[in-house]
């Protein structure tokens, strides 16, 4: 009980995100773009609807990318300017400080693309009435909510892995890979067992074009396993570098 | 008495798992610091202090040796509980107002919800932080925020109070009111284990000492056994000019005061201070004779200069 109040107090920082006016201000910007699909109807020869879901799978993955590069950040700030070690000098190990990050900027992240999916539905809804908002819609929609959790194990990991300098373009590089799996089959041994296949949360073609059946709900839940799964590994290996690291 | 911090042998050397400084950071450092003290750990500029430090806190990794703090290894995170500690610079999440960022140092120490947001107040009125509670760290001077460190530090009713320059940053007032601390959480029953470069303000509260001057300690010990006797002084009321001209050519230092008094310095020697309390006994009141001591400022300075000609 002690570890998770421990946790929860770092995370209690962590999503501090939300508090942001910023924030709120990009995800009016997404909602706006999301909107302004439904006028590409000339312009894509009818294919506004199938556009307006793909729009709105991407810019609710680039959302969730740009909440985990955030967590890049923090660490690196924290761990430069000596917040990390104020906090560590408290009864809280040093694994149990990543696992605060973690948790705390995966909720940000689902609270944010979360909010993405809701302002999609009730933009979709009122663009086109008799559509509906498909199962696969919401299921891609929410696999990218669920994403957010690797993706941030991997912002954890290249934070205390590599020099502050270059944390969050590796994290972006590491994540832009782990999201092109498919086009990388062939040099698998790139990122076979090391990089997330993100991929298994990409499901754009199927939700644009509302494929419905063909992805049921178990599968949402297998991906989510999987990613915390991953997120696990990754979370174990920066603890294992951060416990030997010397700090500001 | 037990000893609340007990080092030995402890040596630090920074670089990288394959590249090591030919120079130590630190270097066989020996000392046990006994509970209720307050110790001053003084040292000029890179001489080791916050690295000995950070390794209590286990910040960072000593090279080789070991040190116990409250009987536990560093790296015991349940002896921290009963630890506080001001960093070097403190430095906290620039989001969070006050109020909240001790809200979080308190979940961590585990105070019950209950009590939470008095002891929260209580420590933002020791440092008089109280109107700035609802204000966000990030828009913090350097003296605000060191009170907000010195307030996480505190939080705790720490058993060990450990601060890394304490007195940086904070005005004269400021100063005043964390010495002010320092010796009511002693009054507590509080250890304090703290390095400074203000001796003046070292000197009147610390009762042990230590200096350290690269990578080594020269001394560590009671501040009033460290600092010797260093002979008399005779302060001759004013009007008594015929006392002072008696003693003038017997004086290593002679002072004319501007209220026509005078200050006669005599070193420390038994026979110097037998003269002086005749003289003392003869003219009565006009005369007083205090014994002058060597100040912390001159023998912090005797012992570097001494180390840096002995290296």
């Amino acid at each position: 009980m002690r570890t998770i109040n421990e946790i929860m107090a770092i995370a209690g920082g962590a999503w501090q995100l939300l508090r942001m006016r910023v924030v709120y201000v990009l995800i009016l910007c997404v909602l706006v773009l999301i909107g302004s699909a439904y006028r590409y109807d000339v312009l894509s020869l009818g294919q506004h609807k199938a556009l307006m879901v793909d729009v709105s799978l991407m810019l609710n993955t680039l959302a969730a990318i740009l909440v985990a590069i955030s967590v890049t950040f923090e660490i690196s700030r924290e761990l430069r300017e000596g917040v990390a070690s104020t906090l560590l000098s408290k009864p809280l190990g040093r694994t149990h400080y990543l696992i605060g990050k973690l948790v705390g900027i995966s909720i940000a992240g689902i609270v944010i693309t979360g909010l993405i999916t809701i302002g999609f539905c009730i933009i979709f809804n009122a663009a086109f009435e008799d559509a509906g908002i498909g199962q696969t819609m919401l299921l891609g929609h929410l696999l990218i909510m669920a994403s957010v959790i690797p993706m941030s194990a991997l912002a954890v990991l290249f934070s205390v892995l590599v020099p502050e300098s270059i944390s969050a373009i590796v994290t972006v590089i590491v994540i832009w890979f782990a999201h092109s799996t498919p086009a990388l089959d062939k040099i698998k041994i790139l990122y076979g067992g090391i990089l997330p296949d993100l991929n298994l949360f990409n499901l754009k073609a199927e939700a644009a074009y509302n494929v419905a059946g063909s992805i049921s709900w178990m599968y949402l839940v297998l991906a989510l396993a999987w990613g915390i799964i991953y997120s696990v590994f990754a979370t174990s290996l920066a603890s294992l570098v951060f416990g030997y690291r010397d700090l500001k | 008495m037990e000893n609340i911090i007990e080092i030995k042998n402890l040596t630090k050397y920074y670089g990288s798992l394959f590249w090591k400084k030919k120079k130590p950071s630190l270097c066989d450092l020996n000392l046990n610091i006994p509970e209720g003290a307050i110790f001053g750990f003084l040292g000029p500029n890179g001489a080791g202090k916050t690295t000995t430090i950070k390794i209590l806190m286990n910040l960072i990794k000593q090279s080789s040796g070991d040190a116990l703090i409250l009987g536990y290894p560093p790296d015991n995170v349940e002896a921290k509980r009963s630890i506080g500690f001001l960093p070097d610079a403190p430095a906290f999440s620039p989001y969070l107002s006050a109020a909240e960022f001790l809200n979080i140092c308190a979940k961590l120490f585990g105070i019950p919800s209950d009590i939470r947001k008095k002891r929260i107040a209580e420590v933002l009125e020791n440092v008089r932080m109280t109107r700035h509670a609802k204000s966000k760290l990030g828009g913090f001077s350097r003296g605000m925020t060191q009170r907000i460190g010195i307030a996480q530090a505190i939080l705790n009713n720490p058993k060990l109070l450990i601060l890394d320059e304490p007195l940086v940053g904070l005005d004269p007032h400021g100063r005043q009111e964390l010495k002010d601390i320092i010796l009511d959480q002693k009054s507590r029953g509080t250890s304090v284990f703290f390095c400074s470069h203000i001796l003046s303000d070292a000197e009147k509260i610390c009762d042990r000492i230590g200096i350290l001057c690269e990578s080594k300690l020269l001394c560590a010990g009671r501040l009033d056994e460290l600092l010797s006797e260093t002979g008399s002084k005779l302060h001759v009321n004013p009007g008594h000019d015929d006392i002072a001209k008696e003693m003038l050519s017997a004086a290593a230092e002679t002072i004319k005061r501007p209220d026509g008094g005078w200050e006669l310095s005599f070193p420390n020697n038994a026979e110097t201070t037998q003269a002086l309390l005749a003289v003392r006994e003869k003219h009565g009141n006009a005369v007083t004779i205090t014994s002058s001591r060597e100040s912390l400022e001159d023998f912090f300075f005797r012992k570097i200069e001494d180390a840096t000609k002995s290296s």
